[in-house]
């Protein structure tokens, strides 16, 4: 009987101590006022209606400086809506692989971001239309016309994503070299690249550098001056490669750029990062043609003395396209179409985009600003500036020469010997058109 | 004894029931997946396309899919006798009575506590590196200028480069597996061997490895399993996008279901899935062989 008597109160026990665990953690145990302590003030700017809860995941991992400024301006945008914001930084792999899945099982997300490209290509069928947010909102005002322009580009003609943290991608070089050589300008056609590069080669410097993972942008870059983006994803789709002359004379000019010594001696063996960190961070190579995040990711190698200097990829002769165009892009921040908080999330696309957040996330990122209210680039970006004000048209990254999944490691097999002089230009043809068939 | 069949069901119902939704499910569905064109893995079967066996026919007559295969075989194959070569050899060794054997196994095994990030960062910046590489430094320092100015992770070198530094980090899982194995042999044997006037050599090929057949079939299909998902090694060393050294099925699976590299490209999940399929076969074909060549069901000790 005891025994039972026993049972029965400790399983009241338990049943109660399950269901005190199960209260809502939003209600506190004890008022302020009954615990003794001063009620804790609202926040100054709470002016929304709040209590609504906003699902943003991002592909920046926590640690990141963008992660940094894009929680700041959700915290600022919390305390001024009384909304919640439930933002998990899943990374750029875990992004990749976890959204779609996510968003076909269901899962509440209203808020994500990742490249431009891939937001509206490959999740475009997910996205919220923005245009009549953003022309409420008067949005456009102070963005970047280009890179909106861009984002409706890729979306047949429509606004489904807005851009942020834009990038460019040039050639980034060290102004100290340059003017160690006596190049006094930034070379703006192929033969003054030739001869920045002799001089350079000459004051004893290594004039280009480069590492696998860019080496496709390189290729990609000279037979887009040559033919544009639409011939080289003509070659690489459909293996133009001898049919096309512009490869041979692609492939021509990299042979020339090798025989006279102009690249790295470890260009064929380079392994990101061990160029950008080495080679020109430490200041022994002159140029690398990257993207605008290049200074900020070998800022701590390279040292606040660094001089960076950036300039379009030079225009060749009789070519389809001049300096004026060039992979330019943003990540972008799109709205689930299913969402039912579609104006609370512009919300928070507006306190990361604009004012005082894109200001920061610039700063902690050394990034370019996207709000055109922001006139201040970091230093570092400071003659990034006039390349991205230069530029008219808009090349896909690599100007589209990894569209072949099954030709890319080809193409960087190849171009990488060709550059190391390994390879010769009609056996960089002989090489692509044999692996195309 | 009288069998309680409603017991029976019920103890059993949750694990038959955890198998078919976590195991079986799964298997049935990439089988079926391989025989169509599917954009996102996740995607309802109302927007799958039924392709038949185009996508095992395009996996055979793609180069780049064939390429892979061939890497993953070479990894295996050449990559497997190294590593089983220095874990037996090493088992042997350290079963074998010496001092500090401990300290030994532990420095052995130590690269498998360390992340395969970590380890391959290691390898490409501090001992590969043209510049400052160890590799490089030592034939520098002995005067081997030829050697010295090897690239080892050019296109010519990548690969092997890529598979000794896999292996390094894989010998010290396998023998602590085959020291497990001679361990569990009776010292008797060896005792009585050694009597009969048979030497440490004579002693391993007669008694230690026939001892071993079942460790050796269990450590070629844990080698089988690891090889078949190589993936974050490639990765590593062809960093964003993959090339022609380094490519294994699990990176081309991988750019099939998400695309490759910071270029949209086009997906199919279900051409993954035949990858999936294909290695899978692969290692049951291996596991059977080795299942049947190294059957231990005749000895008993």
């Amino acid at each position: 009987m005891k025994k039972k008597l026993l049972s029965i109160l400790l399983g009241t026990a338990i049943v109660a101590a399950s269901l005190t665990g199960c209260g809502s953690k939003d209600e506190p145990a004890t008022t302020p006022a009954a615990s003794g302590q001063p009620e804790a003030s609202a926040p100054a700017e709470n002016n929304g209606e709040g209590g609504k809860t906003i699902v943003y995941w991002s592909m920046w991992e926590a640690s990141e400086p963008q992660a940094k400024a894009i929680q700041e301006a959700v915290d600022a945008y919390e305390a001024a809506s009384g909304n919640t914001v439930d933002l998990q930084f899943k990374g750029r792999t875990g992004i990749r692989e976890g959204l779609q899945p996510a968003l076909d099982a269901g899962t509440t997300i209203d808020l994500f971001d990742e490249d431009i490209d891939r937001v509206n290509k490959t999740w475009g069928n997910y996205l919220l239309d923005l245009e009549d947010l953003v022309a409420a909102n008067n949005y456009e005002e102070t963005a970047i016309s280009g890179l909106i322009g861009a984002c409706r580009e890729v979306a047949d003609g429509t606004l489904k994503s807005i851009p942020y943290q834009p990038n460019v991608f040039a050639f980034f070089y060290n102004q100290d070299i340059f003017a160690k050589a006596g190049v006094e300008s930034v070379p703006t056609t192929w033969a003054e690249l030739l001869d920045a590069c002799q001089k350079i080669k000459d004051a004893g410097f290594i004039p280009i550098t480069c590492d696998d993972a860019y080496i496709t942008s390189m290729f990609g870059y000279h037979l887009g001056r040559l033919i544009g983006e639409e011939g080289v994803t003509r070659v690489v789709t459909e293996g133009a490669w001898a049919e096309e002359p512009a490869v041979l004379e692609m492939a021509k000019a990299y042979e020339d750029l090798a025989a006279k010594g102009f690249f790295s001696p470890t260009i064929a063996s380079n392994v990101w990062p061990a160029a950008q960190n080495t080679e020109l961070a430490l200041g022994t190579a002159a140029m690398y043609l990257n993207g605008s995040w290049l200074p900020n990711e070998v800022k701590e190698m390279a040292g606040e003395d660094f001089k960076w200097g950036c300039f379009s990829y030079p225009a060749v002769d009789g070519g389809a396209t001049g300096t004026e165009t060039a992979n330019y892009g943003a990540q972008v921040l799109a709205i689930n179409k299913n969402t039912q908080v579609a104006e609370e999330a512009f919300e928070i696309i507006k306190y990361i985009t604009k004012g005082e957040f894109d200001q920061k996330l610039s700063e902690y990122s050394v990034g370019i600003p996207a709000d055109t209210s922001n006139t201040e680039w970091p230093a570092l970006l400071s003659n990034v500036k006039p390349v991205m004000d230069s530029l008219t048209t808009r090349w896909s990254w690599a100007v589209n020469s990894e569209a072949n999944v099954d030709i890319t490691p080809v193409i960087k097999e190849n171009f990488l010997k060709l550059c190391g002089g390994q390879m010769s230009a009609q056996e960089f043809v002989d090489a692509m058109e044999k692996a195309s068939n | 004894m009288k069998k309680n069949k409603t017991m029976m069901f019920c103890f059993l119902a949750p694990a038959v029931t955890l198998f078919l939704v976590i195991f079986l499910y799964p298997i049935v569905r990439t089988v079926m997946m391989s025989f169509f064109k599917i954009d996102g893995v996740t995607d309802s079967i109302s927007l799958w396309h039924f392709t038949g066996i185009d996508n095992y026919l395009k996996l055979l007559q793609t180069s780049l899919f064939r390429t892979s295969m061939w890497n993953l075989f070479r990894i295996w194959f050449v990559g497997g006798l190294i590593v089983m070569g220095l874990a037996l050899l090493f088992a042997v060794i350290l079963t074998s009575g010496i001092r500090f054997k401990s300290t030994f196994r532990a420095i052995i095994y130590l690269p498998n506590v360390v992340s395969a990030v970590a380890l391959a960062t290691m390898w490409l910046q501090s001992v590969y590196s043209p510049q400052f590489g160890h590799i490089t430094t030592f034939f520098k320092a002995i005067g081997w200028e030829a050697a010295a100015n090897i690239q080892w992770l050019d296109a010519e070198h990548k690969f092997w480069a890529l598979m000794f530094a896999y292996c390094f980090g894989m010998v010290g899982y396998h023998m602590l597996i085959f020291a497990s194995g001679i361990e569990r042999i009776s010292g008797d044997y060896f005792e009585a061997a050694t009597l009969d006037g048979a030497n440490k050599i004579q002693q391993f090929t007669n008694i230690t490895l026939p001892l071993l057949k079942g460790i050796i079939r269990t450590n070629i299909t844990m080698w089988s399993v690891s090889c078949v998902g190589f993936f974050v090694w490639s990765q590593l060393f062809s960093s964003v996008t993959a090339d022609n050294q380094t490519i294994v099925p699990m990176v081309y699976m991988y750019a099939q279901m998400f695309g490759a590299g910071n270029t949209v490209t086009e997906r199919n999940a279900g051409l993954s899935a035949a990858i999936g399929v294909l290695l899978s076969i692969c290692v049951v074909i291996i596991f059977t062989v080795a299942n049947k060549a190294l059957n231990d069901d005749d000895i008993e000790f």
